[in-house]
């Protein structure tokens, strides 16, 4: 262990020097943001202020047609009252103006019993803007003067126009009003600069390996291939943080000197912004820079690992880099807050993360959530890095052979075993569909949504059946089933089913904020007659998702992997797919028991059968809730009493153990 | 020290059949069997594309077999089993092992040290004693990337020696070297042998490999179409040369085809 460790050192002090003395790469992670950020932010701010400079030394002209000056003097009049106070400078000038860019035109007509005014400016230019809005005072003043006048005239209090005055407040203090205004743009800022940072040397550090043929040499090293992954992701994370933070502290550095000079300029005034508050959110802050490093660093790899030269790489990376870039701007959509499910989103989290920090509303569980969801991801993705490394056709050829989906269906030979790659592949694009029909067709209807949804599980297996010509007896198990199983088979679900609802009932209480309301979520769903409801919401699930995740999934991983690891993989999947934190493990665990199931009695439909009654049960506590608060209370209820959870625990232990003792048994026996 | 039996190695190509193009399995190496003892240096010899590659990366452990058994043995003739023990045990150098362009070569020598091991002392006494063997003085301290193709070729070599190894397996190490740059190679390898290492090398030069090679396997299309000593091959097809020899050994296999 410790020579591992030592080893692991090394790999990565040399993954590091090979890095830093690649002089392009530090070039785009330490010159762009110690320089390029602050000449951005100054040179901005620069212009901007020379811009106002200008306005204020500037004189306006208002070229004015009046046939009565007398109104134009009045105006002259107000315009010497205010124009002190409100920093005006305008210039009445008679007749029409000539060059009519840089002014306003005045027409006052008084044909009708209402003088009427018009003010003419161009809205592309912005000296014109500037008079017209000067202007606009000027002539409001007036107005005001005016009605004062009449009100007087008439005998009448000046207030008599005004039965209330109305007066907004911000409740937040201007430390939060900034923070929520510059949150929005900092996770996109923030996201891009780390992507850059770890993409670049990514590229250098794994297809440049490919590209300069040393990649044989680390090869023939007495080292295991994850050494060799960690050591490389260690490294290029190391890199993505450092450049992430020299960004932070130049972004920071930059705004502290601006605001340090305005203030220094309006001196005494301050601008009630408390940056101490920001300070105390460094550590978070940095939390997750590290651990949105981590993950775009495991992301690039992913893409990095299969190409062979730079510009394969940029190919694979560029619609990736836009995908992320999109998703880092969940930030700035109004609505989209950092939830039980948003947390759940890699890049998303982080983006609505940095949202709420600065905003100041952090809550810590979903801060926490983020945190190890992220670093869940990372984790997994280097795994699986790790095994495809060591696979020769992603060494020696294109990576592509990690795929049988992508070959022609002629070459698909019948009786094919889909790869992992397949396997993930068909896994991805699900869920991906399924979250964008969630987007798109979901929150319209939810019972289209459903019926999408499941349609789509079960399109994707009977695709790939027939693209691939799998074995419906030899991978998705369409046997009969032992009829001694079934009783096994049920016992065991009973078991499991009082160990899942432990488990909720547990999760639930620690993850108060990602429940939800149930009952009112579907609420739109309830409206349809029974026959439809039970159709979508229990038996399509119980065939489709028994056909991808036991049949597609369980059977393929069953003959590649052994049928312990297929079982593990299959459920973890299972549990992912319903994209909730509580229902992850419950879920996992109905999977694993409906994959042995499948295996240990050579069918998958008994574990049919079991999903059906699962999902009508949990339907029928759902839709007839009170009903069965009443009949069995232990049903429905989130938290449960001591004495509860032993029962159920015992009873749980005790089906289960009888259930896998019946179920291996009998096996035995026909052996 | 190294024991080969049955080796095979699946791969696929495409092949056109009227209008249709195909992809069709076949064998890169074919139920190859060999044996190498200690001391001994073995030579691979084929024409382009007849697998000498794919046999030398699966021996080097850097391929995984279709089928077929590889067993090498340490010095007290136990089985390795362990991959990375397997991979200490050999130097594995072909045209596509090439050296990180951003170190010199005593930086690159000093990690690989580490990475088998070594203690510090003992990596700088090790890297004193290759760059006299080699005389890389001059250059010793240059980035690779600054180095001619013979310098490179020596620095390659160097990294195999760095472990002490005790099996080398060399896929062409002395093409595109000038004469004196190959004949360091050759008695490099010379050397190795006396000191009871085993060596295994593929090479396209044959008087080469009839000067320094005990026996010669040649393969062609991923089978073992002859072996032996380079005299006994000689005999064999009544040539005075391994060249004629391996001319008409290929000749007939290829007839046989």
């Amino acid at each position: 262990m410790n020579n591992n460790k030592s080893l692991l050192k090394i790999l990565f002090l040399k993954e590091i020097r090979d890095i830093l003395r690649d002089k392009k790469t530090l070039v785009i992670m330490v010159l762009v943001p110690l320089l390029l950020y602050p000449a951005m932010i100054i040179g901005i701010t620069l212009i901007l202020s020379q811009m106002e400079n200008r306005q204020m030394e500037n004189t306006y002209q208002v070229s004015y047609q009046a046939k009565d000056e007398s109104i134009v003097s009045k105006l002259r009049d107000s315009y010497e009252e205010i124009k002190e106070e409100e920093e005006l400078s305008l210039q009445f000038l008679p007749g029409e103006q000539e060059e009519r860019e840089g002014g306003v035109t005045l027409e006052i007509s008084e044909e009708k019993e209402t003088p009427e005014m018009v003010l003419s400016y161009n809205a592309t230019n912005q000296d014109s803007v500037t008079a017209h809005s000067q202007l606009k005072k000027v002539v409001e003043h007036y107005k005001e003067k005016a009605l004062e006048k009449r009100l007087e005239d008439e005998g009448l209090a000046k207030d008599f126009l005004t039965p209330f005055v109305i007066q907004s407040k911000n409740e937040a203090t201007d430390t939060e009003t900034m923070g929520f205004s510059i949150g929005g743009s900092l996770g996109m800022l923030l996201i891009t600069t780390i992507m850059m940072g770890a993409f670049y040397p990514t590229v250098d550090v794994l297809t440049g390996e490919k590209e300069r043929g040393t990649l044989e040499t680390l090869l023939t090293l007495p080292v295991s291939n994850f050494q060799m992954i960690l050591s490389k992701f260690l490294a290029v994370s190391l890199f993505a943080c450092a450049s992430a933070v020299l960004s932070i502290l130049s972004i920071g550095g930059s705004l502290g000197f601006l605001l340090n000079s305005v203030e220094k300029m309006y001196e005494g005034e301050t601008l009630g912004i408390d940056f101490s508050s920001f300070f105390s959110f460094l550590p978070i802050l940095l939390i997750v820079v590290i651990i949105t490093a981590l993950l775009l660093t495991a992301v690039s790899m992913c893409f990095c690992i299969f190409a062979k030269s730079f510009k394969e790489a940029n190919n694979y990376f560029t619609p990736v880099m836009l995908i992320i870039m999109f998703a880092s701007m969940a930030s700035l959509l109004p609505s989209v807050e950092l939830g039980g499910k948003t947390a759940l989103i890699p890049i998303v989290n982080v983006s609505l993360l940095l949202k709420a920090v600065m905003a100041q509303n952090l809550s810590y569980t979903l801060a926490m959530i983020t945190i190890v969801v992220n670093f869940v991801y990372s984790i997994l993705i280097v795994w699986v890095l790790a095994k495809i490394y060591c696979s020769e056709n992603v060494l020696f050829q294109d990576g592509f052979q990690s795929f049988t989906l992508f070959e022609k269906r002629s070459d698909i030979k019948r009786g094919t075993i889909p790869k992992t790659g397949d396997l993930i592949l068909a896994a991805a694009v699900l869920l991906l569909l399924i979250l964008y029909s969630g987007i798109g067709i979901g929150v319209r209807s939810q019972m289209a949504g459903a019926v999408v949804n499941q349609c789509m599980i079960l399109g994707m297996p009977l695709l790939l059946i027939w693209y691939m010509k799998l074995d419906m007896k030899k991978i998705f198990s369409c046997n009969k089933p032992a009829k001694k199983k079934m009783l096994a088979a049920v016992l065991l679900y009973v078991g499991i089913f009082c160990l899942t609802m432990i488990l909720s009932a547990f999760l639930m209480k620690w993850m108060p904020e990602s429940t939800g309301n149930m009952e009112t979520a579907y609420e739109e769903l309830l409206t349809y007659p029974m026959v439809l409801l039970l159709t979508v919401a229990a038996l399509m699930p119980a065939i489709g998702e028994e056909l991808f995740f036991r049949g597609l999934l369980f059977g393929s991983w069953k003959l590649r992997l052994g049928p312990v690891k297929a079982m593990l993989l299959s459920s973890l999947i299972f549990g992912a797919f319903h994209m909730s934190l509580v229902k992850f493990l419950p879920t996992a665990l109905l999977g694993l028991c409906f994959s042995y199931i499948t295996w240990k009695s050579g069918s998958i439909y008994p574990g049919m059968v079991l999903h059906f009654i699962n999902n009508l049960f949990s339907f029928f506590t759902m839709k007839y809730s009170e009903e069965i608060a009443k009949l069995l209370p232990i049903l429905t209820k989130t938290e449960l009493a001591v004495g509860e959870t032993v029962v159920l625990i015992m009873i749980g232990a005790v089906c289960v153990v009888l259930g896998v003792l019946f179920l291996e048994g009998q096996k035995k026996q026909r052996l | 020290m190294l024991k080969v039996v049955n080796l095979c190695k699946e791969f696929e190509k495409t092949v056109k059949t009227g209008r249709k193009t195909k992809k069709q399995e076949f064998l890169a190496v074919d139920h190859v069997c060999l044996e190498a003892k200690r001391g001994e240096i073995i030579g691979v010899l084929g024409p382009n594309g007849a697998g000498k590659t794919t046999l030398l990366r699966m021996l080097g452990n850097l391929m995984t077999p279709t089928e077929g058994e590889i067993h090498l043995y340490d010095k007290e003739e136990k089985e390795i089993e362990d991959i990375i023990k397997r991979k200490e045990a050999i130097g594995y150098l072909s045209g596509n092992t090439k050296l990180y362009p951003r170190f010199s070569i005593r930086e690159y020598l000093t990690f690989l040290g580490q990475v088998y091991k070594m203690e510090q002392q003992e990596i700088e006494k090790r890297i004193e004693e290759l760059v006299s063997m080699f005389s890389m003085e001059e250059f010793v301290d240059n980035r690779i990337d600054k180095l001619s193709t013979g310098q490179t070729q020596r620095a390659s070599i160097c990294r195999c020696l760095m472990s002490d190894p005790d099996l080398y397996i060399l896929d062409e190490p002395t093409l595109g070297l000038d004469i004196l740059s190959a004949d360091t190679i050759i008695n490099f390898m010379l050397e190795q042998k006396k000191a009871g290492k085993t060596i295994l090398y593929s090479t396209h030069y044959l008087e080469e490999a009839e000067a320094i090679c005990d026996r010669i396997y040649m393969i062609c299309q991923g089978k073992i179409v002859a072996q032996g000593s380079p005299s006994y091959l000689m005999e064999a097809t009544n040539s005075e040369t391994l060249r004629t020899a391996f001319r008409r050994i290929y000749g007939k296999a290829m007839e046989n085809n």
